[in-house]
């Protein structure tokens, strides 16, 4: 990669401009494509050249898998930037990489084959990783790699956005990130040529949110070092003669789990549990659909956190109020045995857990015009309340 | 067609479109009458485009959704002998398992047009490009075309019901696209209106060969060895009548829409004084661009050949376009295996196009971007390097493989 980056430099004059965006596969893709659309559109406004496109090796984009879309943009010809750019699975490295849902911050593993990949992996020199959080960048600082050279975190105050489902949900959550991308890097597109196109393309009434979310982003540089050792290892794919003939691999055996693809990087929200008030009705271990509960030796079911996609299918499932509680995945570091902590100090665990749960994390079914929850928006105020 | 009018001013829009939504405002703009579809990706793209424009009310169109591929192109071929401008197309293993059908449709010169989005054949599962699937039915009569981008697949969609529908050709056509890097890539493309297609485009006229129950004809009835050899040879000498039909139809189209779409069977560029020459078909002859600039810095004479009709074959051009270099470097984005010296089959056909010369480059075989896996800039720069080494050691039958793990 670091060769290529050499070889892109050596293209005339050609100044090339990447930009990614992490989303949650299908329920944020609508987003992610309408707000590199909108870029490659608001460039042209620029006199610029661009294109985007997706990574198609997503596909089959499963709910909640990290995927990624990309814009382009340049000051060259059409002919130049597809001939540089073009034919990509993705790009060598992009000047800023937008996070849909800050949950990707603690790594992406679209296939179990591609490992586990820190956030920032692509961003480059001076670039910037721009984030949808409640949380500073410095909080996110502590689940993101550390680099070798100094790149800027910057977060857009929100939530994460659902405007992206099969129904558009509309939460202005796609103008407000082009808003603070245009105070971010006025080099891949200006606020002007953005609030032309969003007039243009999406209507007048977009632009206060564009504005809101030039003015409300916040930018933190970050020093060479600063952030976390990667604790996952990249796997290795063998050469064409270092594998079985007849596209035949090694199948988990019974009662196993894959170990070359745990897929809890889908995971927003992870259940927590109150062994303490389980009744061991086996529901949970039941309705798993990724068999992520053991029996335990004393008939509870620990859950195994890196198997785990968030699903909240237990939480719904759970006779017992307040056992099985869904709580955003930021909140917590590691994927270590719940029930193993539990077993160690019962009072303890009871009361991590309860403080755990005290913030949590909500889907909310009905989103506003202005990014608000409904419930707290007024009562006179609900003509853009999507449904 | 008769005299084309004097074209007034182009009034076209612009839309930031896929390869499979260019394609599908081509569909939309032909006015097409029947499609038949059945999901695969990548060719799901333009099933999902031409049924977004029919339930917009942009135009309206018999859209039928097959149970499988077979099906599918059962319909459209019947539906074309009945009069219909029809549509289809497929990916990969779905467009195999048509394949009965796409014999037939060919053999009965009905002009069905059909956009393959260039697909991995399974196994093992994989979404990526390979040319494979398309070529299938390069012996069959179909027409092939690769394009390389979302405004050529446009332009060529339009130009494939103009030359497929022709009196003197009337042979299925199928428009490849590379899956991922075009069907699913967005461009900005021009997108023309519909009077200044109607002014390109005849209607639809099958002429005393229509299926009617005013003009009572079979088709297709069985016949044996009495009649297979002077069948064959028809349809053997109408391909010949097609390259007239496809250069007549370019010219016309740079006239009415006002614009250049190029050279219709190849793209050269920077051939001009090349004595090593890159040919590909597809995108990676899009990134092959780059690469030949870099090496032009270096002072190194090298040029691309794209190549984009493929049935016919321009045998002819190839050979103008080959015959100066001393080297040419084939990149197959294919698998032929067990074929002369193991190599693709682009390598193949261009090495006996070549044949007859008196005066023939070396020709070296790149197998690469299988399954989808990108060709790099320095990829094609080390293929480039590693062809004018095989001129240099006069290694006449060279055939490697490029970005594999090994």
């Amino acid at each position: 990669m670091a060769a290529d980056l050499g070889i892109m430099s050596e293209a005339d004059d050609i100044e090339i401009k990447n930009l990614e965006v992490n989303y949650r596969g299908i329920f944020q893709k609508t987003l992610a494509r309408k707000i590199c659309k909108t870029i490659v559109y608001a460039a042209k406004h620029e006199g610029k050249t661009g294109f985007s496109y997706g990574r198609y090796s997503d596909a089959p984009e499963r709910n909640g898998i990290p995927c990624k879309y990309f814009a382009v943009v340049a000051n060259t010809t059409e002919e130049d930037l597809e001939a540089e750019a073009g034919g990509k699975v993705e790009p060598d490295y992009v000047d800023v990489s937008i996070v849909a849902d800050d949950t990707m911050v603690k790594g992406v593993e679209p296939w179990g084959f591609s490992g586990i990949r820190p956030i920032n992996e692509k961003v480059a020199l001076g670039g910037t990783l721009l984030v949808v959080s409640e949380r500073s960048p410095l909080e996110l600082v502590d689940f993101v790699e550390k680099k070798t050279f100094p790149y800027k975190i910057a977060v857009l105050p929100g939530k994460h956005s659902f405007s992206g489902l099969w129904v558009y949900k509309d939460d202005f959550t796609d103008v407000r990130l082009l808003g603070a991308l245009a105070k971010i890097s006025p080099g891949i597109v200006t606020f002007d040529s953005l609030k032309k196109t969003v007039a243009e393309k999406m209507g007048a009434d977009r632009i206060a949110p564009l504005r809101e979310g030039y003015e409300s982003v916040v930018v933190k540089s970050i020093a060479p070092g600063e952030g976390i050792t990667w604790p996952y290892v990249m796997p290795v794919l063998p050469k064409w003669n270092e594998f079985e003939e007849g596209i035949v691999v090694k199948a988990v055996s019974r009662g196993g789990r894959n170990e070359d693809f745990k897929r809890f990087t889908t995971r927003t929200m992870r259940p927590v549990i109150r062994f303490d008030t389980c009744i061991k009705c086996d529901l949970c271990w039941y309705s798993c659909p990724d068999e992520c509960f053991d029996q335990t030796a004393d008939g509870l079911f620990d859950v195994n956190y890196n198997y785990c996609v968030g699903c909240g299918r237990c939480a719904e499932v759970c006779p017992v109020p307040n056992t099985v509680v869904m709580v955003d995945e930021l909140r917590f570091q590691d994927n270590g045995s719940p029930y193993a902590k539990y077993k160690e100090d019962k009072e303890a665990y009871v009361k991590w857990a309860e403080e755990k749960k005290g913030k949590t994390r909500v889907n909310y079914p009905f989103v506003t015009g202005t990014g608000l929850i409904t419930d707290e928006v007024a009562e006179g105020d609900r003509s853009r309340v999507g449904h | 067609m008769t005299q084309v009018e004097a074209a007034p001013k182009a009034i076209e829009r612009e839309e930031l479109l896929t390869g499979c939504e260019a394609v599908a405002q081509a569909v939309m703009l032909a006015d097409v009458d029947v499609i038949a579809a059945y999901p695969i990706r990548p060719y799901t793209e333009v099933m999902d485009a031409v049924s977004k424009l029919i339930a917009d009310g942009k135009f309206f169109a018999e859209y039928i959704i097959a149970e499988g591929e077979h099906s599918q192109f059962e319909i459209v071929k019947h539906a074309s002998s009945v009069g219909a401008r029809v549509f289809a197309g497929s990916s990969g293993t779905g467009w195999m398992y048509a394949m009965e059908a796409l014999a037939v449709t060919a053999s009965d010169r009905l002009p069905v047009v059909a956009m393959v989005g260039n697909r991995a054949l399974d196994d093992p599962g994989a979404f990526g490009v390979e040319h494979n699937d398309a070529l299938t039915v390069r012996d069959l009569g179909w027409l092939l075309v690769w394009v390389a981008t979302a405004q050529e697949a446009l332009d060529t969609a339009l130009i494939s019901y103009r030359v497929a529908e022709d009196q003197s050709v009337m042979f299925p056509l199928a428009i490849a696209l590379d899956g991922g890097f075009l069907t699913h890539s967005q461009h900005i493309v021009k997108i023309p209106s519909a009077a200044q297609v109607r002014r390109f485009l005849p209607p639809y006229a099958l002429g005393k060969r229509r299926l009617h129950p005013d003009n009572p004809i079979s088709i297709a009835p069985q016949v044996n060895e009495d009649w297979v050899m002077e069948i064959r040879k028809q349809n053997a000498e109408a391909t010949k009548k097609v390259p007239a039909v496809v250069d007549k139809a370019y010219k016309e189209f740079e006239e009415v829409f006002q614009r250049s779409v190029g050279d219709p069977w190849l793209e050269e560029y920077m051939m001009e004084d090349a004595e090593l020459a890159i040919v590909g078909m597809g995108t990676l002859a899009i990134t092959a661009k780059a690469a030949i600039k870099r090496m032009r810095k270096q002072g190194v004479k090298v040029g691309l050949v794209r190549q984009k009709w493929y049935r016919p074959y321009p045998t002819e051009r190839v050979r103008k376009a080959l015959s100066g270099v001393r080297a040419v470097a084939v990149v197959d984005r294919d698998f032929s295996y067990g074929s002369p010296f193991y190599g693709g089959v682009l390598y193949n056909e261009i090495r006996s196009a070549l044949y007859s010369l008196s005066s023939r480059p070396i020709i070296t075989n790149f197998i690469a971007g299988l399954g989808g896996r990108e060709i790099s800039i320095a990829e094609i720069m080390k293929m480039l390097e590693l062809t004018e080494k095989a001129k240099r050691e006069d290694n006449r039958d060279q055939v490697m493989w490029m970005g594999v793990r090994e």
